[in-house]
C-alpha cells in the first residue's frame, strides 16, 4: 500500500532528466545537494555527524555567500569596472527596495501580480486536474490525446500574448487568460502521466484485495500520482509568475512588470528599478520555497524525501 | 610484499576511531583473505590501502616503498561493480580506460584489454555495454580491467556480494585461476566464512575498530574445488575457527 | 509491431483532427472577427512564411535565440563543472544561485535595454542569462551527484585530474546537463518572443505584434501558429540529439530510447551510475521551465 515501496519509483515521464543527487536538489533553501562525499555513503565513517549541525553549517556558508556576493558587487560597481549608470551599487538598491517597503508602496503591485499568478493557476488547475485524471485513468482517451499533448506542450505560451490582447484587452482577464493557457499543460501533463504510470504491481495489488474501483483511484493512484501533480505544480507556478510579468512588462496590465518599467522610465531611478527586480525574484524565490515546504510536509512518505539515503 | 604497520584511522577530531593498530603482512603472490563483521572498519581499511584516504596514524609499504596515492602496482575491485563501470563506455572501453594514463599506446591497450577479457572468458563481448551484461557477467568486466592494468597486487572488496550463489562460485574459481596464471597477489576481504576459506591460503580476522584479531593459515590442498574441498573435514574445522574467531570477545583490543 | 505503432498514430491524430475540422466549421458559420477559418490563416501562412519572411524576420528570430541560447549553455556548462567541483563555494553559493533562478527572467528586459539599447545584442544577452540558471545549477547537481565510487574506481586507477574531470564527471553528469539544457531551451524560446514584442525592428514576435495593432487577425493567427512550430520542432530536435547522446544512459537505466529486450530484461538491476528520480524533476522544474519535464522519449509509455 505503500506506493513508496515502488522500486525506482515514479515519474517515468521525467526520462530525459535523470539524477544521482539527493532528491531535493531544487531545495529554495539550505538542502542537501548532494549525499556528503565519502562518509555518510560509506558504512564505516563517521555516521551522522549531527543533522542539526550540518544544517547550521549550510545555513552560515549560504549566509556568507549572499552577503560575499553583494560585498563583490559593491565593490565591483565603486571600482568602476561596472558602470554605474547599469546597475547602481547594491547599498542603492537595498535601501530603495527597503523605502518600498517602509511607504507600503511595495506591496499593491506585488497584490496586483499575485492576483493574477493564483487565478490563472486555480483556473487552469480547475480544468487540468479532473481532465488529467479522466485522461491518464482511460486507455484509449490517452492514446487518443498523446500526441495532440506532446505537440500542444512546446508551443510558447508567450506566443498568445498579441492574440490574448486583441480578445480581452489590456486588464486582468488577459493576464489570468495567459496564465491559465500557460500552466494548463505542465499541470495536466503531469496529472496524466502520474495517474497513467501508478506501478501495476501496486494496480495488481489493490485489485487482488478486492478494493472497489472508486477506492482503488482514491487510495492507490492519486496519491501515487500526487508526487507528479505536485510537480507539475510547482512547474505551474514558476511558469505563472513569468507569464504574470511578461503581461505586466510588455502589455502594461498593473503588477511588478509595470513598476519596473514605470521605474526605468522615470529616468535615472535605476535604484528603484533594481529593487522593483529584487522584490520580483524575492516573489519567485518565496513561492517556489513554499511550495517545496508543503510539498515536503504532504508528501513526506515518497522515497525522494525520505531520509538522507538514497 | 605488503606491510601494514600499526595502521589508524580516525575520522572527526577526538571521534570513534575506524582502525586501530593494523598490522599485517602479506606475502609474494599470496592469497589472504579478511574477513569481519560488517561495520567493523573494512572499507576504510581498504581506502587506505589504495591510497585513495591518508591514515591517521602508521604506515603502509609496497614492495618497500611508502603508499602515498594510489600505487601503481595495485589495482582495486570494487563491491558494487554497477557503480565502479561506466555506463558510456562499452566493456572494452572500461578495461581500457586506465591504461592509456598509464602511458601504454593504443595497440598495447588493445592487446591488453583483449587478454585480461579472454581470461575472465568476454572475449567477445568488447562491444557490449556493461548494463547489457549480468551481474556476474559485470564483474567479470571489473576484474578484466583491474588484471589490464597489470598490478602486482589486487584490492578486492567484498567482490562477488551481490551475485547470486551459483555465479559466485564459477567467479571464485575464475579468481583462483587467474591468481594463479597471472602470478599476482590477492588481498580479498569478504563477510562471508566459506567464501574466505575456500579462497585464500591465510585468513585475517578483523575485530572492531579494524584490527587484525586472529590470523589463520588455511592448510587445504592448493587445488581447490567447489564440492572436493569444501567436503573435507579440514574445510569445516577452519571454518569453524573462523566463526569462532569472528565471535570470540576482544581481548587483545589496541 | 511497427502496424501496432502506425495504428496507434493514427488513433493519436484523431483528435487533433476532429478539432481542427471542428474550429474551421464553427468559424465559417460563425464568422467571427477574431477567430477567422483555418483557410484563411492557413492563406496567410503561406503568404508570409512560405518564404517571403522567412529571412527577415524567421531567421534573426532563431539566430539571436540560438546565439543566446549556446552562450548560455556554453558558460553554465563550464561555471557548473568549476562551481560543482568547488563543494563548500557550491554550498555557499547555492541561496544567490536559486535566488537568480527563481527571478522571472523577462524582468530583465529594461536592464538589456539600459544595457545594449535595443539592438540584438540586448535581446541575445536577454536570452543567455534567462537560459543560463537551469543550465548551471542542473551541471552542478550532476557534477555534485557522481557517484563516489566511480570517483574512487578512476583515483585507484591513477586517472589524471583533467581526464577525471572531462572523461568521469562530464559523461556521468550528462544526463542532468541535458535536463537543463532541455528547460533553457523552452526559456529561450520564451524570451525570443517576448523580446521581440518590446523594442524590436524585426523578428517573429515582432510581426506577429504589428499583425495585432493592425488588426490584421489572419497575419496574426499565422505568426502565432508558426511560434508553436518552432517550439515544437526545437523540442523535437532537442529530444532527438539527446536520445543520440544520452543513448547509453536510457539503455542503462531500462527507460526511454528503444529497449532491446536485454535491456528491458535488465531492469531491476542495482542502481547504476546514475538513476532518475524526482530529483531531476523538482530540480528541473525550480528552474521555471515551461518544458514540463516529462518525457523526452515518448516511447516510455508507449512500449
Amino acid at each position: 500500500m505503500q506506493p513508496s515501496a515502488v522500486p525506482a519509483p515514479v515519474h517515468r515521464g521525467e526520462v530525459s532528466t535523470p539524477a544521482a543527487g539527493s532528491p531535493r536538489t531544487a531545495g529554495a533553501g539550505p538542502t542537501p545537494v548532494a549525499g556528503p562525499r565519502g562518509s555518510a555513503g560509506r558504512n564505516d565513517g563517521p555516521k551522522e555527524p549531527g543533522r542539526a549541525r550540518a544544517r547550521l553549517y549550510r545555513f552560515g556558508l549560504g549566509l556568507a555567500g549572499v552577503v560575499g556576493v553583494i560585498a563583490l558587487l559593491e565593490l565591483v560597481v565603486r571600482l568602476g569596472l561596472l558602470p554605474e549608470a547599469w546597475f547602481p551599487p547594491p547599498s542603492e538598491i537595498f535601501p530603495a527596495f527597503a523605502r518600498l517597503v517602509v511607504s507600503g508602496e511595495l506591496f499593491g503591485p506585488v497584490g496586483q501580480t499575485l492576483q493574477g499568478w493564483v487565478l490563472g493557476i486555480l483556473a487552469a488547475a480547475a480544468v487540468a486536474l479532473p481532465l488529467g485524471i479522466a485522461i491518464g485513468s482511460i486507455e484509449l482517451a490517452h492514446r487518443l490525446t498523446r500526441f495532440m499533448l506532446e505537440f500542444l506542450r512546446p508551443i510558447p505560451p508567450v506566443a498568445l500574448i498579441p492574440a490574448a490582447v486583441l480578445i480581452f484587452g489590456s486588464n486582468l482577464d488577459m493576464k489570468v487568460f495567459l496564465i491559465a493557457f500557460g500552466t494548463f499543460w505542465p499541470i495536466l501533463l503531469q496529472t496524466v502521466y502520474g495517474i497513467h504510470d501508478t506501478d501495476p504491481t501496486l494496480r495488481d495489488t489493490a485489485r487482488s484485495y478486492g478494493l472497489p474501483r472508486r477506492a482503488r483511484l482514491v487510495r492507490i493512484v492519486l496519491p501515487s500520482a500526487l508526487p507528479y501533480i505536485a510537480t507539475g505544480l510547482r512547474i505551474a507556478s514558476a511558469i505563472g509568475l513569468i507569464l504574470a510579468i511578461t503581461a505586466e512588462l510588455v502589455v502594461g496590465t498593473p503588477g511588478i512588470g509595470v513598476s519596473i518599467t514605470d521605474a526605468q522610465s522615470a529616468g535615472d531611478a535605476q535604484d528603484v528599478m533594481y529593487a522593483w527586480i529584487l522584490a520580483a525574484g524575492l516573489l519567485g524565490f518565496l513561492l517556489n520555497g513554499s511550495l517545496q515546504a508543503v510539498e515536503r510536509r504532504v508528501l513526506h512518505w515518497h522515497t525522494s524525501f525520505r531520509g538522507e539515503a538514497r | 610484499m605488503l606491510v601494514v604497520s600499526d595502521l589508524s584511522k580516525t575520522y572527526a577530531p577526538g571521534g570513534e576511531p575506524a582502525m586501530a593498530g593494523l598490522d599485517f603482512t602479506v606475502g609474494e603472490r599470496e592469497f589472504v583473505c579478511i574477513v569481519g563483521s560488517s561495520g567493523c572498519g573494512k572499507t576504510t581499511m581498504l581506502r587506505c590501502l589504495s591510497g585513495l584516504i591518508p591514515p591517521t596514524e602508521g604506515s603502509i609499504e609496497l614492495e618497500g616503498r611508502a603508499v602515498q596515492g594510489p600505487p601503481e602496482d595495485m589495482a582495486y575491485v570494487f563491491q558494487d561493480y554497477s557503480r565502479s563501470l561506466l555506463p558510456w563506455q562499452t566493456v572494452a572501453g572500461n578495461v581500457s580506460f586506465p591504461l592509456k594514463y598509464k602511458g601504454l599506446s593504443k595497440a598495447e591497450a588493445a592487446a591488453a584489454t583483449e587478454e585480461a577479457l579472454a581470461a575472465v572468458g568476454l572475449a567477445d563481448r568488447g562491444r557490449s555495454y556493461p548494463w547489457q551484461l549480468s551481474g556476474g557477467m559485470q564483474q567479470r568486466v571489473a576484474i578484466a580491467r583491474a588484471l589490464a592494468y597489470k598490478p602486482r597486487i589486487l584490492l578486492m572488496d567484498e567482490p562477488f556480494a551481490s551475485v547470486d550463489a551459483q555465479t559466485r562460485a564459477e567467479l571464485e574459481d575464475l579468481l583462483l585461476d587467474i591468481w594463479r596464471r597471472f602470478e599476482i597477489t590477492v588481498l580479498f576481504v569478504t563477510h562471508d566464512i566459506d567464501e574466505a576459506v575456500y579462497l585464500s591460503q591465510r585468513v585475517l580476522v578483523l575485530h572492531k575498530p579494524a584490527h587484525v584479531f586472529e590470523a589463520i593459515d588455511v592448510d587445504l590442498p592448493a587445488e581447490r574445488d567447489q564440492m572436493d574441498t569444501k567436503k573435507l573435514p579440514r574445510f569445516g574445522e577452519l571454518r569453524s575457527r573462523v566463526l569462532a574467531s569472528l565471535r570470540a570477545p576482544d581481548t587483545t583490543s589496541a | 509491431m511497427i502496424r501496432a505503432r502506425l495504428g496507434d498514430w493514427a488513433l493519436a491524430l484523431v483528435v487533433p483532427l476532429l478539432l481542427l475540422v471542428g474550429y474551421d466549421l464553427w468559424a465559417r458559420g460563425a464568422g467571427d472577427f477574431f477567430f477567422p477559418p483555418l483557410s484563411v490563416i492557413g492563406g496567410n501562412f503561406a503568404d508570409d512564411w512560405l518564404f517571403e519572411r522567412v529571412p527577415t524576420d524567421l531567421l534573426p528570430s532563431l539566430a539571436r535565440m540560438l546565439a543566446g541560447y549556446a552562450i548560455a549553455v556554453a558558460i553554465g556548462v563550464v561555471a557548473g563543472m568549476v562551481l560543482g567541483s568547488l563543494r563548500t563555494l557550491a554550498i555557499a553559493l547555492d541561496p544567490v544561485l536559486q535566488f537568480l533562478r527563481a527571478l522571472p527572467p523577462p524582468t530583465l528586459i529594461p536592464v538589456s535595454l539600459l544595457v545594449f539599447g535595443a539592438g540584438d545584442s540586448a535581446k541575445i544577452f536577454l536570452i543567455a542569462l534567462g537560459a543560463l540558471w537551469p543550465v548551471l545549477l542542473n551541471t552542478v547537481d550532476g557534477v555534485r551527484g557522481v557517484d563516489p565510487t566511480v570517483l574512487d574506481m578512476a583515483r585507484s586507477y591513477r586517472i589524471p585530474a583533467r581526464a577525471r574531470l572531462l572523461r568521469v564527471v562530464l559523461p556521468a553528469a550528462l544526463p542532468r546537463i541535458f535536463a537543463g539544457a532541455r528547460t533553457a531551451l523552452a526559456i529561450a524560446i520564451i524570451l525570443m518572443v517576448v523580446s521581440e514584442l518590446v523594442g524590436a525592428s524585426n523578428g517573429v514576435g515582432h510581426t506577429v505584434q504589428l499583425a495585432q495593432r493592425g488588426f490584421n487577425i489572419p497575419e496574426m493567427w499565422a505568426g502565432t501558429v508558426l511560434l508553436g512550430l518552432v517550439g515544437f520542432a526545437f523540442n523535437a530536435l532537442f529530444v532527438a540529439v539527446e536520445r543520440r547522446a544520452l543513448g547509453w544512459h536510457h539503455g542503462s537505466t531500462g527507460r526511454g530510447g528503444a529497449p532491446t529486450r536485454r535491456t528491458r530484461l535488465r531492469r531491476e538491476r542495482p542502481r547504476p551510475v546514475l538513476t532518475p528520480t524526482r530529483t531531476a524533476v523538482a530540480v528541473e522544474s525550480a528552474a521555471a521551465g515551461p518544458a514540463p519535464t516529462e518525457g523526452s522519449v515518448p516511447d516510455a509509455r508507449r512500449q
